[in-house]
């Protein structure tokens, strides 16, 4: 494992939500690792599923030779979206395949997978503060598909005093962009509706989840705090270093 | 005596003997690996497709030596049923199974035809009390803890028929779409829900096994394993999809005996449909799927669309009915990407149907709205640029209603909040440094 990652932030976490950008920077610069940020733009995903595969071409292309050139001497890939992360680790690969596409689908990883695996590995800094807080865990489909399901919550459990109450695997029914058109809101409200019931049920503080649009979906139904995981992994250690200070 | 090829029932054991019959199954008693039955599958599927033209070749031949077989080729739905409604004379009573074949591509043609089309099983739930039709079907189905996880073979051959009744027979028709079928020797399988199909092989006046070409098999062996496959892999969507609609229940045993000589007829249609297309234009994986819906279980839209349709459905019978022209072009897809993740053969249905939407928007060209979405990067960068002013337009009811004229954005949609500082920003302003 280098001393360098590659971060693909995505539109999410440069526009909507920097905190969880930030949070990662903070983490990996606790494990000594410094991030690379190469130019990019957003992972094509949105204009694919609005039919325009051209302009996603556009987008993957970019990012596909940004990031392998990036990536080059040997660093691993980070994403902290899981649609971005899925879109190019194989969703753009049938469609818009290249060296640089290939190089990168396979050194890409969630970021979640990624420290996970430094703490396997022994490498990780577990100087984790407590945070005590109950929270329900909503797994992406964008990461169950990626078999990504039981990792985020095993890191979650890293944190002292952290309680996950309650993981859920089904669609919120977002899906990106979907479920905000008028088409498609009242599907999208159908199937959500089981996920927001869980929540309710769940008798939680927050909920925590990666992906923008499921954290939406999940808020607008139940009115619930949603917090991306890096976010509170990075308060964990900001907590360490308060209890070593002390 | 009219001489016929075996046909086959395939059901669930009942659960005293589950154990015994998973023996059977793998030969020795241990439970089976989920991947060397799906790595066997795959191989067996791989061989109907890429040998398709000559198996059903031979399958004719085969067919064609049994003097109680009529036999028939339907390149359409429009062609099967007009055969049908010619061999069926005055009968306008039909009973189908719950194939996807019967049921999505010759119902409607059936029913504009004049049949009167009904799906047997109905008649199994005459005690059944609403609200209780989960428990009672699995109680009938003993269900067996089988899926993935903890496979554990329980199929067993339940019923074999070899020749056509001459008594007991009624006045209808059964239109099935047969699960497999082997090209050696003719032999029909079926996964049979309740005893539908079984009473229908006894009593029907006219038997027509509808015989969608990819399930031509080699030999009875891969159409055995196709069949319990089907029933390992699809058990559960399968059971949630037994729901009884009135519309479809009709009671045949108070259907009175037929008298007379002339005993049952046996029909063998081959159906394409589209089919043979599927292999040259780019979604040949589909001609692998053994149609066990496994992808419907994990698909979030499923049992929120073409409700009115009263289709057979799953991810893959939506992108196929798209293909052939009865269903809308796919778009109502949230691209999860779930569908794959159960499938018994990896056929990559996401992928699949991005390729089917690329196709149609080339073709038909895209809406104002569709293209107002495309760039969610522009939109974030004006956003951000003039927050938090936009912030607070963007809950405006004016502005909400704008846009949902204008991009299509529903108006009661959360939209996330943007930041004057971006993380790029941020991040080169040094201040992590």
């Amino acid at each position: 494992m280098s001393n360098k990652v590659v971060y693909y932030h995505g539109c999410f976490a440069n526009y909507y939500n920097p905190d969880s950008g930030k949070a990662l920077v903070s983490i990996l610069k606790r494990n000594d690792i410094e991030i690379i940020v190469p130019e990019q733009k957003c992972c094509g995903m949105p204009m694919m599923a609005n039919g325009n595969p051209a302009g996603a071409k556009k987008n993957f292309d970019f990012n596909a030779r940004m990031l392998a050139e990036a990536a080059a001497p040997g660093y691993d890939i980070i994403t902290s979206c899981p649609s971005c992360n899925m879109m190019l680790k194989r969703e753009g690969l049938p469609f818009f395949d290249s060296k640089d596409a290939r190089f990168i689908s396979e050194r890409i990883y969630d970021a979640s997978e990624y420290i996970y695996k430094l703490y396997l590995e022994g490498k990780l800094n577990t100087n984790f503060g407590e945070i005590p807080l109950k929270v329900f865990y909503h797994n992406p489909c964008h990461l169950r598909v990626q078999n990504i399901t039981d990792v985020p919550v095993a890191l979650l459990r890293l944190i002292p005093g952290l309680e996950v109450v309650k993981v859920n695997t089904n669609c919120c029914g977002m899906g990106g962009s979907y479920g905000m058109k008028k088409i498609n809101h009242e599907r999208s409200v159908e199937i959500a509706q089981k996920l927001w019931n869980e929540i309710k049920a769940a008798n939680v503080d927050a909920a925590v989840t990666e992906c923008g649009g499921c954290g939406l979906q999940m808020a607008a139904g139940t009115g619930i705090r949603v917090i991306h995981p890096l976010v509170l992994l990075n308060d964990a250690y900001v907590k360490g270093d308060a209890r070593k200070a002390a | 005596m009219a001489n016929i090829p075996g046909l086959i029932v395939v059901e669930p054991s009942p659960e005293q003997s589950k154990h015994r019959a998973a023996g059977i199954f793998v030969r020795k008693e241990k439970r089976i690996e989920g991947e060397s039955v799906k790595e066997h599958l795959r191989k067996i599927r791989e061989d109907a497709r890429s040998n398709n033209a000559s198996l059903i070749e031979q399958l004719q031949k085969t067919l064609g030596k049994y003097d109680g077989v009529k036999i028939t080729s339907a390149k359409d739905a429009k062609e099967a049923v007009s055969y049908i409604k010619q061999i069926a004379d005055n009968t306008t009573l039909a009973s189908i199974n719950k194939s996807n074949i019967v049921v999505n591509e010759l119902r409607p043609g059936l029913q504009a035809a004049g049949f009167k089309t009904y799906l047997r099983y109905y008649g199994e739930f005459n005690n059944f009390e609403e609200g209780k039709f989960q428990k009672k079907v699995e109680d009938y189905w003993s269900l067996p803890g089988m899926h993935g996880r903890n496979l554990v073979e329980s199929f067993d051959k339940r019923h074999s028929i070899t020749r056509l009744s001459s008594s007991g027979i009624k006045d209808y028709v059964a239109i099935m779409g047969v699960n497999a079928i082997s090209a050696e020797d003719g032999t029909v399988y079926f996964l049979q829900h309740m005893s539908n199909i079984t009473k229908d092989l006894q009593q029907a006046k006219k038997i027509i096994l509808v015989v969608g070409i990819e399930k031509i098999l080699k030999n009875k062996e891969d159409a055995l394993f196709h069949t319990k496959s089907m029933g390992i892999y699809g058990l559960e969507s399968i059971l949630l999809d037994l729901i009884p609609h009135d519309i479809e229940k009709y009671d045949f045993e108070s259907l009175p005996e037929l008298s007379g000589e002339n005993g049952q007829e046996l029909h063998v249609i081959f159906y394409d449909n589209g089919r043979s297309e599927l292999l040259k234009n780019g979604y040949s994986d589909l001609f692998l799927c053994i149609d066990c819906r496994a992808c419907a279980r994990q698909c979030p839209v499923g049992q929120h669309i073409f409700l009115d349709k009263g289709m057979v459905y799953s991810p893959k019978n939506y992108l196929l009915g798209s293909l052939q022209g009865w269903l809308p072009p796919v778009e109502v897809c949230l691209h999860c990407g779930r569908c794959q993740v159960e499938c018994p053969v990896d056929i990559d249905i996401p992928t699949l149907i991005w390729k089917a939407q690329f196709e149609h928007y080339a073709e038909d060209g895209r809406s104002l709205k569709k293209k107002m979405l495309d760039d969610p990067e522009l939109l974030a960068k004006l956003g951000g640029m003039t927050a938090p002013l936009s912030n607070w337009m963007v809950k405006l009811w004016i502005v909400k209603m704008m846009t949902q004229f204008f991009t299509g954005v529903h108006k009661d949609s959360t939209l996330p909040e943007f930041h004057r500082q971006t993380f790029r920003d941020w991040f080169k302003g040094g201040s992590h440094e």
